[in-house]
């Protein structure tokens, strides 16, 4: 047996674990979209594209995608602006604490996501301790509505993404060449013309590889748009729940999750080919 | 070497096994699907628990099921190969399993207990598994506000900005107080629900949230807001383990009643088991007991209730004359449209 097709044994493990537990489930899916429900949501086993048909005429559908869309850009946004900072110091540091620092820095990812959630209703809620410091401060005087709207989605959002986005932007750091910042302060440069001109062009994968992860995160995300949205916020993750678990449309919630899982495909396939033209 | 007398007595006693442990008693498990939380306390406490007492030969699992809808899932999933032997869930979903023949008919020759029902909770599961329990949707509100919630209308005072938790549809607690706004606006929710629309949106900005996480007397409860709708059950109870922190209105618009079915699995591994517990579910004692310990109205007619547990259910009769006749099987057909409404038009103004 050749070194390469010994090689490739290693992947016969994982490759069977993503078979039966990805593969299979989604062939599933695939079959109940073609599923039908009767007029008072009994299933009908039928082969026939009437789901999709009733899904894709709704004008709905098209704005949970744009919501899911644009509340994730929004929250990758706001996470990739405090993460990147955050990285490049963990990356740069030659502190001791280095490591202590980077645990405390993806910390958040070891705490179940309601329960997060549930701290970001007591830290922004009409009692909570944002608005509780800003009436004490005589700022407000009627709290302000941070949460069970889009602004409590997308703070909770963005936290909770923020730890693999740190992560991503530390594992893409590899390029960064310090030689290469100190031959611009060398020749001149000011540390701000640096890092526009040397730092941020060589860390642009790290950040897309990053942005990329966040943003398909943010747009499968479901517990903090459920607890955090109030019923106000409708995106393709809780249209899918709401589907499967109330309406027991599970032919509706199959094409939703399908019509996710490709439009999931496509933006990972731009952001990795994105990612390789910026290697290059 | 077996001879063949010994073969033949073998052969005949395992002939006449079931019929030997049935005249011993039932035994073996079964597995009862349901509400978690305080139903599946008290359900344990006043029916389950008697039933294990007077068949100390099965255990009875029980399984919290989440939603109805979730329930009705699970069993969908192992429709192939049961788990579930009986399971109690909102009428709308059951009609969904019995439709998709997940469930069992249930006949009065091998359940009598059905002639003893309510006729609306034999109409309620139709051939297929009755009514358990009946219910109502009632407003919940925090015993401290002043002027105390009188009616359904008082919803739109303006003291209650902000400080309101609805349920909005597709939950059942949105569908039901849709009728219900329609009939204080003098309307008919079989007809149109324009009305209920017009008025909701008026409602929508004193709204806190539409989707109250993990329900709304616990909201009330932890200060987040006035006043929610709820389940006449619960919130009764609710007001007694809190001493009375909370309080429950029966609106005097009207309200509507929620209906729990129980029913039996098709394909039960312990179906003898499983059937003689919806007998005992069904019958007097249980109905009384579950009754008095949760206020859920009873629905078999004959159970001797405690007056001052039925004046707290949906069978007080000053609760009967207000509520709306709904039929649930008619909203299912509405449901996805006045979903659809209560997005485009209520929440949407709430944003």
């Amino acid at each position: 047996m050749s070194a390469t097709r010994r090689l490739r044994l290693l992947l016969v493990p994982a490759g069977l674990f993503v078979l039966a537990i990805y593969a299979w489930p989604t062939l599933l899916l695939l079959r109940n979209a073609f599923n039908e429900v009767g007029p008072t949501g009994a299933l009908v086993a039928a082969w026939s594209l009437k789901t999709a048909a009733d899904t894709f005429a709704d004008g709905f559908t098209f704005e949970l995608t744009w919501n899911s869309i644009w509340l994730s850009l929004v929250a990758t946004a706001i996470a990739l602006a405090l993460a990147y900072p955050l990285s490049l110091f963990l990356f740069r540091t030659t502190s001791r604490w280095r490591g202590v620092l980077a645990v405390i820095a993806i910390l958040p990812m070891l705490i179940s996501g309601v329960v997060r959630v549930f701290g970001w209703l007591a830290i922004l809620g009409d009692r909570g301790l944002v608005n509780g410091l800003l009436q004490w401060l005589g700022l407000i005087s009627a709290p302000l509505k941070l949460v069970f709207n889009w602004t409590g989605v997308t703070i909770g959002l963005a936290e909770s993404i923020m730890p693999y986005m740190i992560l991503a932007l530390l594992a893409g750091f590899g390029q960064l060449d310090r030689t290469l910042e100190e031959a611009s302060r060398s020749l001149g440069a000011s540390p701000f013309r640096t890092f526009l001109r040397v730092t941020l062009p060589l860390s642009l994968p790290a950040i897309v590889l990053a942005a990329g992860l966040g943003f398909v995160l943010s747009m499968s995300a479901y517990i903090t748009p459920k607890l955090l949205g109030g019923g106000r916020v409708f995106v393709l993750a809780t249209e899918i729940f709401e589907q499967a678990t109330t309406n027991t449309n599970w032919p509706a919630a199959a094409v939703l999750a399908l019509y996710t899982l490709v439009l999931l495909l496509v933006l990972l396939a731009f952001s990795n080919l994105l990612a390789r033209r910026l290697r290059r | 070497m077996p001879t063949r007398r010994l073969i033949l007595k073998t052969g005949l006693a395992t002939i006449a096994m079931p019929a030997v442990l049935r005249a011993q008693g039932l035994s073996g498990q079964i597995t009862l699907q349901s509400y978690s939380g305080i139903f599946q306390d008290n359900y344990t406490k006043a029916v389950i628990e008697p039933f294990i007492a007077a068949n100390p030969g099965v255990k009875v699992n029980f399984v919290p099921g989440g939603t109805s809808a979730q329930m009705v899932g699970t069993i969908r999933a192992q429709k192939a190969d049961p788990q579930i032997d009986v399971s109690i869930m909102d009428v709308t979903t059951s009609s969904i399993g019995n439709l998709e023949g997940l469930f069992e008919k249930l006949t009065p020759a091998e359940f009598p207990v059905l002639d003893e029902l309510l006729p609306e909770a034999r109409k309620a599961g139709g051939e297929f598994g009755p009514a358990v329990t009946f219910d109502h949707l009632v407003l919940v509100y925090d015993a401290a506000l002043t002027p105390p919630l009188a009616k359904l209308a008082d919803l739109w005072r303006p003291d209650l900005k902000g400080q309101i938790a609805l349920s909005a549809p597709p939950n059942i607690q949105g569908l039901a107080l849709t009728a219900m706004v329609e009939k204080m606006e003098g309307g008919d929710y079989r007809k149109s629900i324009d009305a209920a629309m017009k008025k909701l949106r008026e409602l929508a900005p004193s709204v806190n949230t539409f989707e109250p996480n993990p329900d709304g007397y616990s909201l009330i409860l932890n200060g987040v807001v006035k006043v929610a709708t709820g389940w006449n059950a619960r919130s009764q109870l609710y007001g007694d383990q809190s001493n009375g922190k909370i309080r429950t209105l029966l609106p005097p618009e009207g309200s509507v009643f929620q209906i729990n079915t129980i029913n039996l699995s098709a394909g039960s591994k312990n179906r003898a088991a499983a059937a003689a517990f919806v007998r005992h579910a069904l019958s007097q004692p249980a109905q009384k007991a579950f009754t008095e310990r949760m206020f859920y109205a009873p629905t078999n007619a004959k159970a001797q209730i405690d007056a001052k547990a039925v004046a707290r259910t949906a069978a007080a009769p000053e609760s009967r004359s207000t509520m709306i006749p709904l039929d649930w099987n008619d909203i299912l057909k509405v449901r996805d449209q006045w979903n659809n409404r209560w997005r485009r038009e209520v929440i949407a103004a709430a944003r």
